[in-house]
C-alpha cells in the first residue's frame, strides 16, 4: 500500500462513473450515427439514472436491491483493488463474486424471464471465466507475480509477451460489455425475446444501481484493455489509451454489425479462442523464456 | 500414545456396542456420547500435534502384526463369502488374491524387517484426525435424525408392500464408528502392513454401508465399489511386498526418505500405491463407485465424501508428494518421474471432466459427486505437481472440501426428508419452504466456489503453484474446469434462493441431531475460512516447507485482510437484510411481468398467465442442463479411457525403469 495505490483506487471510486457515465452516453450517440439517427444527449444515462432513482420502490422481492447493492459494492472494490495495483487474481474473483450475486438476485423472483436471464448469465461468465484466468496467467508468467502495479515498472508490455492473450481478451470483452453478438442474458439496447432477461423484474432505485454498476464496469474492464500497454515509460499510458479508444470503438462497431448468435456459438467460439489464445500463447512464452522445457 | 489407542479401539468399543443395544434410545445414547468422546480425543491429540515436527511411537509388537492379519483376513473371508453367495466369481478371485498376498507378507516379509516407528503424528495426520473426529463424528449424530426419518419412510414403503430396506439401524451406526476407527489408523500409522489392514477395512466397512438398503441397485453398486478398490488394495498389497522384500523398509517415512536418495528403486512401488490411492480417491475411470455409492442413506455420503474413504486416498498422495514432481532431480541428468506425470494428468483430467459432467446432472447427490471427484482431481493434482506451494494449496483444498461438502451433504439428506426428492428442480424456492436449511445449503454452495470462501483461496494457491512449474497445460484445463464449477454451482444456488407466495414451512418437523450436525458444520466451515491466514502461517506452511524445500506462495496479508473484509460483508449483510425484510416472502401486491396477464398458481399448484389470445396459459421452468453438449456416458467414457491410457503409459516406463536399474545396478 502506498500513495499511488490509495490514489488509485480514489481515482477509480470516484471519477470511475463519471467517465464510466460518458462513455455510455458518446457509445449511445457513435451507436446512433452508425444508424443515421442523432442520438441522445451525451448525458443521457445520467438523466435516466436519475430518473430511475426518483421512482417509489415497487419491488417483488424486496432482497433483490440489496443483493444489487452488494453486487455494485463488489463491482467498485474489485476495480478499486485493479487501478491500485492490486492482484490481478484478487480482482477477478471479486468481480465473478459482483456478477454471481447479480445473478442470484435474477434469480430470486419467479419470473420465468429473470431466470432464463439470469441462467443465460451464468453461461456468459462460464464462457468468458476461462480466458480471464489466463489474463492473470500471462501476468504472472511476464512479471512473476498477480499484482498490476508491476506492470507499470516492466521493460516490456504485456501485449509484447502475451499478443494472443490480448485477442483473447478483446473476444470475450464483447460478453462483458454486454454487447452483440453475445447479449444473450440482457440486451442493452431494446426488448429481447426474453424481455429484459436478467432485470426484468427490477425497477426503480434497483435498477438505477444496475445501470450505476454498468458505468463502473466498463471502466474496469477497458482498464483491463489498457493494462497489456502499460510499461515503465510514462508515454505507454498515452498509447494505452489509445488502445483502449480502438478497442472500444471495435467493440462498438461489431455491437452494431452483428446479429446475436445462439448460446452454443458463445460457448464454443468464447472456449475455443481462449483454449487457442493460451495454449499458443504460453507454449511460445516458454519455448522462448527457458529453451524448450517440457510443458504438461 | 494413549489417546492414538483410545482413538483406534474406542470408536470399535462403541460400534460393539450399538450392535447390542436392545433399543433405539440406548444406541442412539451411545452414539451421542461416542461422537462426542470421539470428537474430544481428536482435538485434544490434534491440538498437542498441530505445529511442529513429527512425533513417532515405536508400539510395534508382533501380536498386533499377529491381530492385523487375523483382522485382515477375516475381512477377505467375508468378501469371499459375500461374493461367492452372491455369484460373483471376479470378486471372489480378487479376495483370494488378496489373502494369498496378504500371507505372503506377513509370513515372507514383515517379520525380517524391522520396524521401529510403527506410529507417528505430524501436522498433516493433525488435521486429518481433526477432520475425521469432528466432522465423522458430526455426521454420526447427523444420521441419528436422518435414520428416524430414513426407516419410517422405509417401514412406510413395506407396509404399502413395496421393495424396503429392513431395520438394521444397530450395524448401520457400528459400521458407521467402526469406520472412523479405520479412518484413523490409516493416518496415524506409519507401518504400512498396518495401514493396509485399515485401508481393507474401510473398503469393507463402505461395502456395507453402500449396500445398507439391500435392493438389487445397493447391491450391485456395493460389489462394483469392492471390486474397485480391491484391485487398489491389492496394488497397496505389491507395494508393501516390494518394499519390504527388496527395499527392506516398511514405514511409509522411510520409505520416503529412500525415495528421496534413489527414485528409480522407489518407482515400482510409487506406482502401485499411487494406483491404490487413485481407486480409493475415485479418479478416472475409477470415478463410478463413488457415483454408485449414492445409493446409500446420505449420512453414508457424507462420511465416505468429507471426512472418510477417498480423503485416505488423497492423504496417502500427499504423503507421498515429496517422491513426486515432474521431474527427477536427485540424479545428475534430470528424468521425468512417469508416476508424478500420469499422477498429475489423471487427476487434472478427472477435475475438468467431472465439472464439465457436473452441468448436466439435476440429481442433487449426483452434483455433489460429481464436484467431490472433481475436487480430489485437484487434489491429486496438487500432490502430483509436488512443490512446496502445491502441498500448501492441496491441503487447504482438503480441509476445506471436507467441511464444505459435508454440509452439502447433510443438507441435501434433509431437505429430501422434507422436500420429498433429491432433485434440484424440486428444491425450486426451498428459501421459502426450509428458510433456516436453505441459507445453511447456500453458505455450503457458496464455499464450494466463490471468493471469499477457502476452496477458492485453495485454487488461487494452485493456480500460482502450477504457473510456477510451468504446468500449462494442466493451468489451461484448471481454467476451464473453474468456469464450468460457476455454472452449476450457480444454477443451484438460484434455484434456491428463488422465493415464492404462499407456501407452508416444512422445517418445523426436521429432528434436533440433525440441527446440532447441520450447525456444527456451518460453524466449521466459517471457522477454517476465517481462520486460514493463521492456520496457514502456523501449521500449513511449516509443514509444506518441511516436506520440501521451497517458498511458499500464498495470498500476501494485504489480499487476506480484503478477503476477510468481504467475508464479513457476504456473511452478515444477507443475514441483516433477512431479518428486516423477509427476505424468503415475495410483496404481496405485485406479480411479475408475464408478457400477458399473470395469474399466479392455479388450484394444481401449476403457474398460469392470460395469453394474447384470452386463453390461460400454464407454464412451468426448469434449469437448463445442456445434456445434448455436455453427455454424461459420453464424457464419462473419453475421460475413463484418457485416464487409463496415461496410467498404463505411467506404469510400463516405471516398471521398465525398475526393472533396467535392478539389473544394471546404475541409477537412470
Amino acid at each position: 500500500m502506498n500513495v499511488w495505490s490509495i490514489i488509485g483506487a480514489l481515482a477509480f471510486v470516484i471519477i470511475g462513473p463519471i467517465l464510466g457515465c460518458v462513455i455510455q452516453g458518446a457509445d449511445r450517440i457513435i451507436t446512433a450515427r452508425m444508424q443515421g439517427r442523432k442520438g441522445p444527449n451525451i448525458l443521457q444515462p445520467y438523466y435516466d439514472v436519475r430518473k430511475l432513482l426518483e421512482k417509489d420502490p415497487r419491488s417483488l422481492n424486496p432482497a433483490q436491491t440489496a443483493l444489487i447493492a452488494l453486487s455494485l459494492l463488489f463491482a467498485i472494490v474489485a476495480g478499486a483493488v485493479f487501478f491500485a495495483g492490486g492482484s490481478f487474481l484478487l480482482v477477478v474473483f471479486t468481480i465473478t463474486l459482483a456478477s454471481l450475486l447479480f445473478i442470484i438476485a435474477g434469480y430470486m423472483t419467479p419470473s420465468p424471464y429473470a431466470q432464463i436471464g439470469a441462467q443465460r448469465e451464468a453461461l456468459q461468465v462460464m464462457c468468458y471465466e476461462p480466458m480471464v484466468l489466463f489474463v492473470a496467467v500471462g501476468i504472472y508468467l511476464a512479471t512473476g507475480g498477480f499484482d498490476t502495479s508491476s506492470l507499470l515498472s516492466a521493460r516490456l508490455p504485456l501485449i509484447g509477451t502475451e499478443p494472443l492473450i490480448f485477442c483473447g481478451l478483446v473476444f470475450i470483452l464483447t460478453i462483458k460489455l454486454r454487447k452483440s453478438p453475445f447479449d444473450i442474458a440482457q440486451s442493452h439496447h431494446a426488448h429481447q425475446e426474453i424481455v429484459r432477461g436478467t432485470i426484468t423484474e427490477m425497477s426503480g432505485g434497483t435498477l438505477a444501481l444496475v445501470e450505476i454498476m454498468h458505468w463502473y464496469e466498463t471502466v474496469l474492464f477497458l482498464g483491463w484493455v489498457g493494462m497489456f500497454c502499460v510499461n515503465s515509460s510514462p508515454l505507454s499510458i498515452l498509447v494505452a489509451l489509445l488502445v483502449v479508444a480502438l478497442v472500444w470503438f471495435a467493440e462498438i462497431w461489431v455491437d452494431n454489425n452483428f446479429a446475436r448468435v445462439k448460446w452454443q456459438v458463445m460457448l464454443k467460439s468464447s472456449w475455443g479462442v481462449a483454449l487457442v489464445a493460451s495454449v499458443v500463447n504460453f507454449s511460445l512464452f516458454y519455448f522462448l523464456s527457458s529453451g524448450g522445457i517440457i510443458i504438461f | 500414545m494413549g489417546i492414538i489407542g483410545f482413538l483406534i479401539v474406542f470408536p470399535l468399543v462403541a460400534a460393539i456396542l450399538c450392535l447390542v443395544s436392545p433399543n433405539r434410545r440406548l444406541r442412539e445414547v451411545v452414539v451421542y456420547v461416542s461422537a462426542t468422546a470421539i470428537a474430544v480425543a481428536s482435538i485434544v491429540l490434534a491440538s498437542g500435534h498441530l505445529v511442529g515436527g513429527s512425533t513417532y511411537f515405536t508400539g510395534h509388537t508382533h501380536v498386533i502384526d499377529w491381530i492385523f492379519l487375523v483382522v485382515d483376513l477375516a475381512l477377505c473371508a467375508y468378501i469371499m463369502w459375500r461374493s461367492l453367495s452372491a455369484g460373483r466369481k471376479g470378486i471372489f478371485a480378487l479376495a483370494c488374491i488378496q489373502a494369498l498376498l496378504v500371507c505372503v507378507l506377513e509370513f515372507g516379509v514383515s517379520g525380517s524387517v524391522n520396524v521401529s516407528r510403527a506410529v507417528y503424528i505430524d501436522s498433516l495426520s493433525s488435521i486429518m484426525v481433526l477432520i475425521i473426529g469432528v466432522i465423522g463424528s458430526g455426521i454420526c449424530v447427523y444420521a441419528i435424525g436422518y435414520m428416524r426419518d430414513f426407516q419410517k419412510h422405509q417401514a412406510e414403503l413395506a407396509a404399502e408392500g413395496k421393495e424396503a430396506a429392513p431395520d438394521r439401524q444397530n450395524l448401520f451406526f457400528a459400521v458407521m464408528l467402526a469406520f472412523l476407527s479405520a479412518m484413523f489408523g490409516i493416518v496415524l500409522f506409519n507401518d504400512m502392513a498396518w495401514m493396509l489392514t485399515m485401508w481393507e477395512a474401510t473398503t469393507v466397512c463402505s461395502f456395507f454401508l453402500i449396500g445398507y438398503t439391500q435392493t438389487a441397485e445397493a447391491t450391485n453398486n456395493a460389489f462394483r465399489q469392492i471390486w474397485m478398490n480391491l484391485l487398489g488394495g491389492i496394488g497397496f498389497t505389491l507395494a508393501v511386498i516390494y518394499s519390504g522384500s527388496t527395499l527392506n523398509v516398511i514405514e511409509l517415512d522411510r520409505f520416503v526418505n529412500y525415495g528421496l536418495i534413489s527414485p528409480s528403486f522407489t518407482m515400482l512401488p510409487l506406482a502401485l500405491l499411487a494406483f491404490a490411492a487413485l481407486t480409493k480417491a475415485a479418479q478416472m475411470p475409477f470415478h463410478t463407485w463413488l457415483l454408485g455409492a449414492m445409493v446409500a442413506p446420505t449420512p453414508t455420503s457424507a462420511l465416505l465424501h468429507s471426512s472418510t474413504m477417498v480423503k485416505a486416498g488423497v492423504f496417502l498422495l500427499i504423503r507421498l508428494s515429496p517422491l513426486m514432481g515432474p521431474f527427477i532431480t536427485a540424479s545428475a541428468n534430470a528424468s521425468i518421474n512417469p508416476v508424478a506425470v500420469s499422477t498429475m494428468l489423471v487427476g487434472c483430467i478427472t477435475f475438468l471432466v467431472c465439472s464439465i459432467i457436473a452441468i448436466s446432472q439435476s440429481n442433487a447427490k449426483r452434483i455433489l459427486a460429481y464436484s467431490t471427484i472433481a475436487n480430489l482431481g485437484l487434489i491429486v493434482t496438487c500432490a502430483g505437481v509436488g512443490t512446496a506451494e502445491a502441498i500448501w494449496a492441496a491441503i487447504f483444498l482438503l480441509i476445506f472440501h471436507a467441511a464444505a461438502k459435508s454440509l452439502l451433504f447433510l443438507c441435501v439428506g434433509t431437505a429430501e426428508h422434507h422436500v420429498g426428492s433429491r432433485d434440484v428442480e424440486r428444491f425450486d424456492t426451498l428459501v421459502s419452504r426450509m428458510p433456516k436449511l436453505a441459507s445453511l445449503m447456500a453458505l455450503g454452495i457458496c464455499g464450494m466456489y466463490v471468493a471469499p470462501f477457502g476452496m477458492l483461496i485453495s485454487k488461487w494457491a494452485a493456480l500460482g503453484a502450477f504457473a510456477d512449474s510451468g504446468m500449462m497445460l494442466i493451468i489451461i484445463m484448471l481454467g476451464f474446469g473453474s468456469a464450468a464449477t460457476f455454472f452449476f454451482w450457480t444454477k443451484w444456488l438460484g434455484k434456491i434462493l428463488c422465493s415464492a407466495r404462499n407456501v407452508d414451512n416444512v422445517e418445523t418437523t426436521v429432528f434436533v441431531p440433525e440441527w446440532i450436525a447441520l450447525v456444527v458444520m456451518a460453524a466449521i466451515m466459517v471457522l477454517s475460512c476465517v481462520l486460514l491466514p493463521f492456520i496457514s502461517s502456523s501449521i500449513v506452511s511449516p509443514y509444506a516447507s518441511r516436506l520440501m524445500s521451497g517458498n511458499i506462495w500464498a495470498p500476501t496479508p494485504d489480499d487476506l485482510i480484503i478477503m476477510a473484509i468481504m467475508a464479513i460483508i457476504v456473511l452478515t449483510v444477507p443475514l441483516a437484510v433477512a431479518l428486516r425484510t423477509r427476505a424468503n416472502s415475495l410483496n404481496d401486491q405485485r406479480q411479475w411481468y408475464m408478457n400477458g396477464v399473470g395469474l399466479g398458481t392455479n388450484q394444481d399448484g401449476v403457474e398460469t398467465f392470460r395469453g394474447s389470445l384470452g386463453g390461460e396459459v400454464l407454464y412451468e421452468q426448469r434449469n437448463w442442463y445442456m445434456e445434448d453438449l455436455f453427455n454424461e456416458a459420453k464424457l464419462s467414457r473419453i475421460g475413463g479411457i484418457i485416464c487409463i491410457l496415461v496410467a498404463l503409459v505411467s506404469i510400463a516406463c516405471a516398471f521398465g525403469m525398475s526393472y533396467i536399474s535392478y539389473f544394471v545396478g546404475s541409477v537412470i
